[in-house]
């Protein structure tokens, strides 16, 4: 108990630095969000001063700051200037979008992984082990941005797959049945990318994590035992792998928000990632700080939970 | 004198288009770049959700995009006092919004009050404040506006493209409480948003499209008496940047492509034939490049360096050598593939009624340049590097905007023309903002390569850029007095074609203007790029033009000729 | 050495080790050993595809030095050894482009080779500059625990989840403009650095940790050893190992994040290449249609990583203590 209340804490005084840390960032960078107006031909200065005082952004940064933590604890998470409108909303429509991209994907991989991982394991040594390894090598190599957009000029040219998106332009119109098929047609490109850059760091630490039970003395007097192959495997070298794997799923959890955030941008999925783009390239700045303390929250929140998990799981942990 | 407009009118005073043949139904998809971001028309500021409002919505009087000549629009006619001061409009009898609801002069009432509105902040307030007073609007009766200009100015009727009318019945509550600028936001239900454009809005699916549907409302009809618009719906969808974009026309998923980037229009023209759809190369349009030095006082705090960078900057024979050294050939090559045209004068050649056809063209010449800089005291040291007379060696910054490749590619070709004077520039690429926010506030830049576009071809849109009061003036913004006689002479120019009655007495004027501009280069003009477009093969009517919407300012006169979309 | 046996027992591990110091040897040779400098135009000749090597000429004569065609398509040009104080190249107007030319006519291989000397050596760079900082950090914490520990790991939280793309946005907003490619570049290499020295100061921290209680450490402590012996003698050897098998994890990633960065717009500044803005150009839909050669810093970065992951895999074959 204890503990637990010691590491949230300590999360919560982390996120708080965050926000400050990024809120005096976002006031670094020289221009607003009204700087672009000043090309225009029809905005006059004093029109241009007028809308920054009445967005606020001419006060000072700690006063700025208390409104924008004012309006995080209403609900509206700020004001965005951009879209006219809180902040919230913006969020909520997104959201669902990129957490069932990465969701899928983060799925897809975990229950490819295990399985293969296991399986390098136990025929560690072998062609088929070497070959697999030769794989993961060079999927881990490739850069994420190169297979994104490598891909999405493929699929492009051959018609297989849409050319980003997220749903065809009849969607309201299909059935259910329909509708599950074009979301998965739209979504098989940008998942696919975001598998085959998740895939050879689970599998390695599977395998990795399996290889260690094998090789621990408990392991081999179970083998001595008799206890068959099978029956091995599942109730004993499995759970004994599972601690850092714990901790490889919390982390994978928690970056569900920000992991695909290139993939969105490249491949056109209308998820936080280009509305954050854009934001930053808008400096849209209350908009981009509710995107990475969302982010940040999510992937503090995921850590913590899976450090409490493992800290049940786990007795050699808790003697710390 | 007495100046009447009339359009053709039928039985209920809607608007007949001549010369159109097309049949209704069909669905045209747009991939746009970005999501638009509001659907409020007086503060919408960006182009992506200007770009769905416009076609929401009409104004009193139009600009044709293909003539630039005025129209009527929801006014049918209009009178002009002998003064030029007193303008009356009548509306179409029996005009309705999206909604069904009647639309009449309070509406235009309520339209100008809104936008004159100081707390509104709206774009267009500056445009109807000529010399400092507002434009004065006044109801005559249920169909009849009068407008009293403050000063005459000489092409008044074009002050009216542009200002969507507003449906009371829907914003009035919203304005009196100051709400306005909250108000149209992309959550609105469609029921809560009407105008008088071709189309109105029926669903927005967030961060992936717009769609809007027909209007049943709308104001104009072919010959055969079809209302318009041909099209049952318009579907923005979003693509994310432009080689999604490319991408989703290419595939055949969008049907109309606007202003593709030089290269992907050259890389669409390959397969032109076998994907079914056609590309247009329109010629040369109003946007115009330039490189432009800081000429501003500059404030103490400002680092040395920038000082000692002015005092080049500001020997004309100093810019005249850098636009001397410049190859505009290869840059239109280069860059846009050929598809843009070198620049004589700081006016778009797509602005053939304006443009000085005697100002000479530019053409690289790097002896004259070498000519121009010795004149103005520069040396070159042994290893060929360029000094001043004090023996400092010349370097200085180009800013360029990073989101923008061809702004960075277009300062990386001149980079390498100036290394060839024996100059070094460093190429600096800044996000749209911070380059902005240094050009016309902080003014600690050296140089920079931007770019204008005109959005009428009358010079009047520019008065902010030529002024040197003006805000937009780039290289030395809103001076209190004139910093340099020749920007005194064009102040003075400029002011006087606005009132000028004849157009033959304004062109000698902006002649002159250009002339001035072209001697002491504040800045060097660079290339115009085409207006590129395309669509698919079976779509009537695509005429596409050189000013903005390049492709939708006659969505209403599209149609899908036989057998086409779904 | 205990590192050196492990090498030895791995061929793989050696031959990329050998091909590391080759591949950075040519980089630095890249004056040398590339035909053309990496800002020179050749602006009759954008996108040019590979120049084709002739052996045979049309006539059907062997020559034993190969030859390219000049662009009239008849005249031929020899390539000739030690040309303009380079290793090869041909005469003008003849061009050799091994790997192509871009949109400005510049030789992608030569660019490719002085590009590797930017995000090569910032990978290094900045690796050194994550160790170093992490090193001092982690035993620091490690060592005297308490409240310094505690400040120490809190803020490599905060760093972990900072925003690092957004915050290097802003920075290069208001950075003076006079900053030329060399300063442009060592300012990348310290931010990227900068940013990383979490994860070896937890896995230093770590190793100092458990190397306190070991019995030695407490017996030299007992006989009244200092602080600084006890750090230097005892302690400090055993993060040799964390230290040389972080760098093999780091520098690739350090690699790549120098491509994300120049990707972006935030890296090194034209005319000076490196392999991310080099990318960034190549990523148009057009470039990768028509001018597929383009891709090929791309394509360069990964048997270089590959070579890294090797090494890697060889000094730690368990890579789960590789993110901590």
């Amino acid at each position: 108990m204890k503990y637990l209340i010691r590491r949230l804490a300590d999360s919560l005084l982390l996120l708080a630095a965050l926000s400050v840390v990024s809120f005096v960032f976002a006031q670094l960078a020289p221009g607003d969000y009204f700087s672009e107006l000043g090309t225009d031909p029809r905005f006059s200065t004093e029109t241009v001063a007028a809308l920054r005082a009445q967005a606020g952004l001419d006060r000072p940064l700690p006063v700025r700051y208390a409104k924008w933590v004012r309006s995080c604890i209403r609900g509206d998470l700020g004001y965005s200037l951009a879209y006219n409108s809180p902040v919230a909303p913006l969020l909520w429509q997104r959201i669902p979008a990129t957490l069932l991209l990465t969701a899928t994907a983060t799925f897809l991989a975990w229950l490819l992984a295990v399985p293969i991982g296991i399986w390098n394991a136990t025929v560690r040594g072998t062609w088929g082990d070497r070959v697999s390894q030769l794989i993961w090598a060079v999927l881990l190599t490739i850069p994420e941005l190169v297979l994104a957009i490598v891909l999405l000029v493929l699929a492009a040219e051959s018609g297989w797959f849409p050319a980003g998106g997220m749903r065809s332009a009849g969607f309201s119109a299909m059935d259910r049945w329909a509708q599950a098929r074009d979301l998965a047609w739209h979504l098989a490109l940008p998942a696919a990318v975001l598998v085959l850059g998740m895939l050879p760091v689970l599998v390695r630490h599977v395998r990795a994590s399996m290889l260690d039970a094998i090789d621990s003395p408990f392991a081999l007097s179970a083998r001595a035992h008799g206890i068959p192959r099978g029956r091995l495997l599942f109730r004993h070298l499995l759970p004994a792998a599972m601690n850092p794997l714990v901790s490889l799923l919390g982390f994978s959890l928690g970056t569900l928000l920000s992991a695909s955030l290139l993939v969105e941008v490249v491949m056109g999925w209308p998820g936080l990632g280009p509305l954050f783009l854009e934001a930053v390239a808008a400096r849209d700045f209350a908009l981009v700080l509710a995107v990475v303390m969302f982010s940040a929250t999510f992937l503090v929140a995921a850590n913590l939970a899976a450090d409490l998990l493992l800290y049940r799981l786990d007795p050699r942990i808790r003697t710390e | 004198m007495f100046l009447l407009c009339q359009g053709i009118w039928a039985a209920d005073d809607v608007l007949v288009v001549p010369g159109l043949n097309g049949h209704p139904g069909g669905r045209l998809v747009y991939a746009t770049r970005i999501e638009a971001r509001t659907l409020n028309p007086v503060t919408a500021a960006d182009a992506a959700s200007r770009e769905v409002i416009d076609r929401m919505s009409a104004d009193l009087i139009h600009i044709n995009r293909s003539s630039y000549r005025t129209e009527p629009a929801l006014a049918k006619s209009w009178t002009v006092s002998p003064d030029g001061l007193r303008y009356v409009l009548e509306l179409r009898h029996g005009l309705r919004f999206s909604d069904g609801h009647p639309c009449d002069a309070d509406d235009v009432v309520f339209t100008y009050q809104v936008h004159l509105d100081e707390k509104v902040h709206s774009s267009e307030r500056d445009l109807l404040t000529l010399n400092g007073k507002p434009i004065v609007v006044r109801k005559l009766d249920a169909w009849h506006v009068a407008f009293a200009l403050p000063s005459p100015d000489a092409v008044a009727e074009r002050l009216f493209d542009g200002i969507w009318i507003l449906p009371r019945h829907l914003l009035e509550k919203a304005w009196h409480e100051g709400k306005l600028s909250e108000a149209w936001g992309l959550r609105t239900p469609p029921e809560a948003i009407a105008g008088l454009g071709p189309f109105r809005l029926k669903e927005h699916v967030p961060g992936q499209r717009i769609v809007l549907e027909r209007n049943p409302y709308y104001w104009k009809s072919d010959p055969a008496g079809h209302h318009l618009p041909y099209l049952e719906e318009l579907d923005f969808v979003v693509a994310g940047n432009e080689d999604l974009q490319v991408l989703r026309f290419e595939s055949g998923e969008s049907d109309v492509i606007s202003r593709p980037s030089a290269r992907n229009f050259g890389v669409l023209e390959k397969q032109s034939e076998q994907k079914g759809y056609i590309l247009k190369n329109v010629g040369a349009g109003f946007e115009y490049n330039f490189l432009f030095f800081n000429l501003n006082d500059l404030p103490a705090n400002a680092p040395v360096e920038i000082a000692v960078h002015q005092s080049w900057f500001r020997r004309t024979g100093f810019r005249q050598a850098v636009s001397a050294a410049i190859d505009r050939e290869s840059l239109a090559r280069l860059v846009y593939m050929g598809y843009a045209t070198p620049l004589s004068a700081p006016v778009p050649p797509g602005n053939r009624l304006w443009l000085d056809a005697s100002l000479p063209r530019l053409v690289r010449n790097p002896t004259r340049a070498r000519e121009l800089l010795t004149a103005e005291g520069f040396r070159w040291s042994s290893d060929g590097a360029l000094t001043d007379s004090q023996g400092r060696k010349v370097e200085f910054s180009v800013l360029a905007s990073a989101s923008n490749p061809e702004r960075t590619q277009t300062a990386t070709l001149i980079q390498s023309d100036l290394q060839q004077l024996g100059m070094r520039v460093d190429l600096v690429p800044l996000d749209t903002r911070s380059l902005l926010d240094r050009v016309q506030r902080t003014h600690l830049y050296d140089t920079c390569v931007l770019s204008l576009a005109s959005s009428d071809a009358d010079p009047n849109v520019e008065m902010n850029v030529w002024l040197s009061s003006g805000g937009s003036h780039l290289w030395h913004p809103e001076q209190a007095h004139p910093a340099t006689p020749w920007e005194g002479e064009i102040d003075d120019l400029m002011r006087r074609q606005i009132v000028a009655r004849k157009s033959g007495e304004r062109k000698r004027l902006y002649d002159r203007v250009q002339e001035i501009l072209m001697q002491y280069l504040p800045l060097v003009p660079l290339v115009s790029p085409n207006v590129l477009a395309g669509a698919k093969k079976e779509l009537g009517n695509f005429r596409p033009a050189l000013l903005d919407h390049y492709t939708l300012w006659n969505v209403e006169e599209l149609y899908w000729t036989a057998g086409a979309r779904k | 050495m205990r590192i050196a046996a492990t090498l030895e027992n791995r061929p793989a591990a050696m031959l990329a080790l050998v091909f590391l110091a080759m591949l950075h040897g040519a980089v630095v040779l890249a004056g040398f050993l590339a035909p053309y400098p990496f800002a020179e135009q050749h602006r009759e000749s954008p996108f040019a595809p590979p120049t084709r090597i002739h052996f045979f000429d049309a006539a059907g004569h062997f020559h034993p030095r190969p030859l390219v065609y000049g662009p009239e398509g008849s005249q031929t040009y020899p390539i000739e050894l030690f040309v303009h104080g380079r290793l090869f190249g041909v005469q003008e107007p003849g061009v050799l482009f091994l790997l192509g030319s871009d949109g400005f006519g510049r030789d992608v291989f030569s660019r490719l080779l002085y590009g590797g000397q930017v995000s090569l050596l910032t990978g290094l760079a900045a690796a050194f500059l994550s160790l170093g900082l992490g090193w001092v950090l982690g035993t620091a914490a490690g060592f005297y625990g308490g409240w310094l520990d505690r400040l120490l790991m809190r803020s490599g939280e905060l760093f972990l989840v900072l925003p690092w793309l957004y915050l290097l946005l802003a920075v290069r907003g208001f950075l003076p403009l006079h900053i030329t490619a060399l300063q442009a570049f060592l300012l990348l290499i310290v931010v990227i650095g900068a940013i990383g020295w979490v994860r070896p100061a937890r896995l230093v921290r770590g190793v100092v940790l458990s190397g306190k209680e070991r019995p030695f450490v407490l017996a030299a402590q007992g006989f009244g050893a200092t602080d600084a012996y006890l750090m230097r003698r005892h302690i400090l050897p055993l993060t040799a190992g964390v230290i040389l098998t972080q760098a093999t994890v780091l520098i690739p990633q350090y690699i790549l994040a120098e491509v994300t960065l120049s990707f972006l717009g935030l890296g090194v500044g034209e005319p000076v290449p490196s392999w991310g803005n080099m990318l960034s150009e190549a990523r148009q839909y057009y470039t990768l249609v028509s001018h597929p050669w383009m891709l090929t810093p791309g394509l360069a970065a990964i048997p270089v990583l590959l070579a890294y992951l090797v090494l890697a895999d060889a000094l730690l074959p368990d890579q789960r203590y590789r993110y901590p």
